[in-house]
């Protein structure tokens, strides 16, 4: 392979990974805009969505990579794959807010995080109950056709893991944009007080930032599980942590910002695998974070939300 | 029912002197824990015991960084594997340089020894492990500082993410540097901690040998616990532990009071982590092994769960915490699982049979976080006990009306000629809204000047410039000859600048004489030694500082002081603006900046405040004043300033003010006389 090679080949992967933490770090920022709440939960509602996800398409008769679909059925079962599992998670999470989060609205300091820390636990500990600590085989029906470009190779599943993130970023950015309680959740975002008076149920704006963030992770979840044809109970937290960079390093509660954090940090995570081994990238990954709090609080594209300090 | 039990209980104790009753039980306590082991006379009981002093002095630090200053640390386990691997690397057979003359000195003091194991002379460090402990508390520490330095000025939730990676990184770094920890497999061969002098058989026949019996481990940690709880009180009752607490209850506040919110959470920070590199050592010893794995995130989170069961800021209930939840895993799940076996084999159901209560343990910590935080915040044992408010009687009781009763107490200020403070050509943007445009303003010392002007005049902008919190774009603030410009809060305070806050600031969990105490911070000097130690320097500095704020508190006379002990946030409204003017005038001040004193007062509340700010005055402070009650500023003010738009509109005598036409038109709108009567009560 030639440097270049290599650096497309960077690109294809980071590219892949870096769909899948937009997708994770969107649920973050839209917390953190609403409510400035670091929510942790939201960690194990991803590795709960890629459980999730492996069930699902076993109950389809999907083993590892044995069965290789095609054409509808292979669009069929993807379909229902991500609608179930995002739908899940989604409920996960309104079940989290509404249950154990709408309780300490008016609580000041540190409890709803605490809160979202043993919620994490929790949901961490369940699949370790249930399922097991061990690495699992992921169904993964794809068909193995993979495209040459010089040196570096385009695999199927990379283009349908893209496809699929740019529908649902594109879906969300119209939701945010245009849809009423898209322009709710941003006018929350800028001042709760205003928003309830004028008329904007504030629970419901939350409930529902839950529900989108929460499902957009349980389709981050389903694709790593199609990414790297595994499932295991610990992913959540590697994953988490450099979806939250991203949101960081996007500006925290800016929408674009997540997407274009993601991407970047995927990059970031391929290339310093390549060059550094794979075993420092977390060091690498959290040092981003330090640095960009610390000398760019606000992150690349600024935060949605004003200061308030 | 608990309570009648109780009582009865507790009848002959009654009339004993409280503090002499808390005495004898504590001695009691300790009687128990020193010959609890040796009743018991059970190695894996004692094994278990002394691993949860380990876990209580690890909670004892958490609490000071979590409970004390309110920082979330999420990654604390990583002070205690820096701790166990300083110990564990100067002790075991892993890092091994060659023997050479420079190190024959460290050979004389025991640091190292020469070995051989077939090739050239190995250096092979033997640190004592009673050099390890407090050493492992410095170099921690230090960690602690070099961690904190650039994190600590992060916003509290973003500070638990970034613990919570770091806490993640050490683990890693410490697997993946083979050559200095041996990777994943550990360090293995720690040396136990040796005694001097003394004769290894004796001690082998106490059950006292290192390395071989729990006992003296758990003697050893037993002291540590005793030790850390020793230190957490003595911190918790000192002028540093008022800073956390400030800290912790609005940072804001807490910098404008003189706190300095860097080195105090540094500081918070780097003590928790002595208290982790001392437990590292501890448990390494015990062990005589280091892995990765004994400090990932698991056991932080473990230690945070512990902190809140016990409850956050509690020197005792942190310590039951971490007694609890080692008590759960290590006896009362095993014995449930144990119960439902044998239920399964007599009822023969294979569900029974199956069941692991000890895999439960993290779902457990999960769901005692999330229950404690929907039922019971405060932890099982609050730091501090409601106290219930005053009856109607302690209401009623007498009243003082007026201006300050025994202002002669706290002094008359003698004022130098001239200006105490000028302002020139102060300009702050905030975006592209200009709050104050090239503004001029002087104050001469003993005087009395007003800001008045419409909402959003930038009014409290100019307070916020003056004392440190918004940046300016340019201009100068010079108090007493020393530029404002540039310092920080603390800074600004320190130079004689007090001020109260338009929406009360107060450290709302903290009691009335806590919040006048901790304005008093900048002009003590005691230190963390000092807090620790208590020499007789700081017993009279801590009296004197009380009897000053009780002074001040006197002042308002019977408004606080049957009020001392009570939580500010439950006090009235006007009880709280009264708390801050206190606050403020506990720090010694030269000049009082007061933001719109009595808003929201009544009218004889406020005619109180104006007549005390008034007595204040005339015996000498400098006040600038701002202030919506016109009757208030034509009662105190030399000069009046009015604001519009962030540019200074007028300047003059209350009455010539209230007369001049900008103002009319600005402040009061064009239909000026209709409006003075509502501007003169709004």
């Amino acid at each position: 392979m030639t440097a270049f090679d290599l650096f497309l080949q960077q690109a294809i992967n980071g590219l892949s990974l870096g769909a899948m933490y937009s997708l994770l770090a969107l649920g973050f920022t839209l917390v953190y805009g609403i409510m400035e709440l670091i929510n942790f939960s939201h960690f194990n509602v991803f590795m709960v969505g890629c459980m999730i996800a492996m069930v699902t398409l076993k109950l389809f008769g999907l083993n590892g990579q044995d069965t290789i679909l095609t054409g509808l059925p292979l669009i069929g079962v993807m379909l229902v794959g991500f609608f179930v599992t995002m739908t899940l998670c989604g409920g996960i999470g309104v079940f989290i807010e509404r249950l154990l989060l709408r309780p300490l609205r008016a609580v000041k300091g540190p409890a709803p995080m605490i809160t979202t820390i043993g919620v994490s636990y929790v949901l961490f500990n369940i699949i370790l109950l249930t399922i097991g600590g061990d690495s699992k085989n992921f169904p993964n029906p794809l068909p193995p056709i993979a495209f040459n470009i010089g040196g570096a190779v385009l695999r199927l599943r990379e283009i349908l893991i893209w496809i699929i993130a740019v529908l649902l970023m594109g879906g969300l950015t119209y939701f945010v944009q245009y849809t009423k309680l898209g322009k709710a959740i941003r006018a929350t975002a800028q001042d709760q007080e205003a928003a309830r008076m004028m008329g904007i149920e504030v629970d419901r704006v939350i409930m529902s930032a839950f529900f989108i963030g929460s499902a957009l992770a349980g389709a981050s979840g389903m694709i790593f599980g199609l990414y790297y044809n595994l499932a295991k109970v610990d992913i959540g937290f590697g994953a988490g942590l450099r979806a939250f960079t991203a949101a960081v390093l996007g500006g925290i509660g800016n929408v674009p910002g997540a997407m274009l954090g993601g991407v970047l940090i995927g990059l970031i995570e391929s290339s310093s695998g390549q060059f550094l081994g794979s075993a420092w990238s977390d060091v690498v990954i959290f040092s981003i974070l330090v640095l960009v709090l610390v000398l760019k609080p606000a992150g690349l594209l600024g935060r949605l939300a004003p200061n308030k300090s | 029912m608990y309570k009648a039990i109780a009582q009865t209980l507790g009848r002959p104790f009654e009339k004993m002197d409280p503090i002499k009753r808390k005495m004898y039980a504590l001695w009691l306590l300790l009687i128990v824990v020193i010959i609890l082991p040796l009743v018991l006379d059970n190695e894996a009981q004692t094994d278990t015991m002394a691993n949860a002093m380990s876990y209580a002095t690890l909670a004892l630090g958490l609490n000071i960084v979590v409970g004390f200053a309110g920082l979330l640390d999420l990654g604390y386990a990583a002070f205690f594997a820096i701790g166990a691997y300083y110990y564990g690397i100067f002790t075991a057979y892993q890092v091994m340089p060659a023997w050479g003359p420079l190190w024959e000195p460290f050979g004389y003091v025991g640091l190292v020894e020469k070995i051989n194991q077939g090739g050239p002379d190995l250096v092979h460090f033997t640190l004592s492990f009673w050099i390890a402990m407090p050493t492992a508390a410095l170099v921690a520490a230090l960690f602690g500082v070099a961690f904190g330095a650039p994190t600590l000025r992060l916003r509290g939730d973003y500070l638990a993410i970034v613990t919570l990676g770091f806490g993640e990184i050490v683990p890693i770094v410490a697997r993946n540097s083979d050559s200095i920890t041996n990777g994943a497999a550990g360090l293995n061969g720690v040396k136990a901690p040796l005694y001097w002098g003394v004769n290894t058989e004796t001690m082998q026949i106490a059950k006292m040998s290192f390395g071989v019996d729990a006992l003296p481990f758990y003697y050893v940690g037993l002291a540590l616990v005793l030790l850390l709880i020793f230190v957490s009180i003595r911190l918790r009752d000192s002028r540093i532990g008022r800073a956390w607490m400030a800290i912790r209850e609005d940072e804001t506040a807490a910098g404008a009071m003189g706190i300095n919110l860097v080195n105090y959470k540094l500081l918070a920070f780097a003590i928790g982590a002595a208290f982790a590199g001392m437990t590292g050592v501890f448990f390494v010893a015990k062990l005589q092994t280091a892995t990765p794995e004994m400090f990932n995130f698991a056991v932080s989170s473990m230690l945070l769960v512990m902190v809140v069961l016990g409850g956050m800021g509690s020197v005792w209930g942190v310590v039951v915490g971490a007694l609890l939840l080692q008590l759960m895993q290590t006896w009362f799940l095993p014995s449930i699982t144990e119960l439902c076996h044998s239920l399964g084999e007599s009822l023969g159901s294979q569900m029974l049979l199956d069941v692991d209560f000890v895999q439960w343990t993290q779902l457990f910590f999960g769901i005692i976080l999330i229950g404690m935080m929907l039922f019971r915040r405060e932890g099982l044992i609050p730091a501090r006990r409601a106290i219930p408010p005053l009856n109607m009687q302690q209401q009623a009781a007498s009243v003082q009306r007026g201006g300050f009763s025994g202002l002669e107490k706290i002094g008359r200020w003698s004022n130098p000629k001239g200006n105490a403070l000028e302002v020139k050509g102060v300009t702050v943007k905030f975006g592209g809204l200009v709050a104050l445009n090239s503004l001029d303003l002087v104050v001469p010392w003993g005087g009395v000047v007003a800001v008045i002007g419409p909402n959003g005049s930038g009014k409290s902008t100019l307070f916020n410039v003056i004392t440190g919190l918004v940046e300016a774009s340019g201009g100068s603030i010079k108090f007493n000859d020393v530029e404002l410009i540039g310092l920080r809060p603390d800074q600004v305070l320190d130079n004689g600048v007090a001020r109260t806050f338009q929406n009360i600031r107060l450290f709302p969990n903290l009691t009335v004489l806590e919040n006048v105490m901790i304005g008093q911070h900048a002009r003590l000097v005691t230190g963390p030694v000092g807090a620790v130690l208590r020499p007789p320097a700081v017993k009279a500095e801590e009296k004197k500082a009380n009897e000053w704020a009780l002074d001040i508190i006197a002042l308002f006379g019977n408004r606080l002081k049957p009020r001392l002990t009570q939580v500010v946030s439950g006090l009235s409204y006007a009880n709280r603006r009264r708390v801050e003017i206190a606050r403020a005038l506990a720090s010694r001040p030269k000049i009082l900046l007061l933001d719109e004193p009595t808003a929201g007062m009544n009218p004889a509340e406020t005619l109180e405040l104006a007549e005390q700010v008034k007595s204040l005055n005339e015996a000498g402070l400098t006040v600038l004043l701002i202030e919506h009650k016109l009757d208030v500023v034509t009662r105190l003010a030399n000069t009046v300033i009015v604001l519009d738009h962030g540019e200074k509109i007028a300047e003059g005598l209350p009455d010539d003010v209230r007369k001049n036409e900008a103002v009319l038109e600005a402040y009061l709108g064009r239909s000026a006389q209709a409006g003075m009567a509502g501007a003169a009560h709004g």
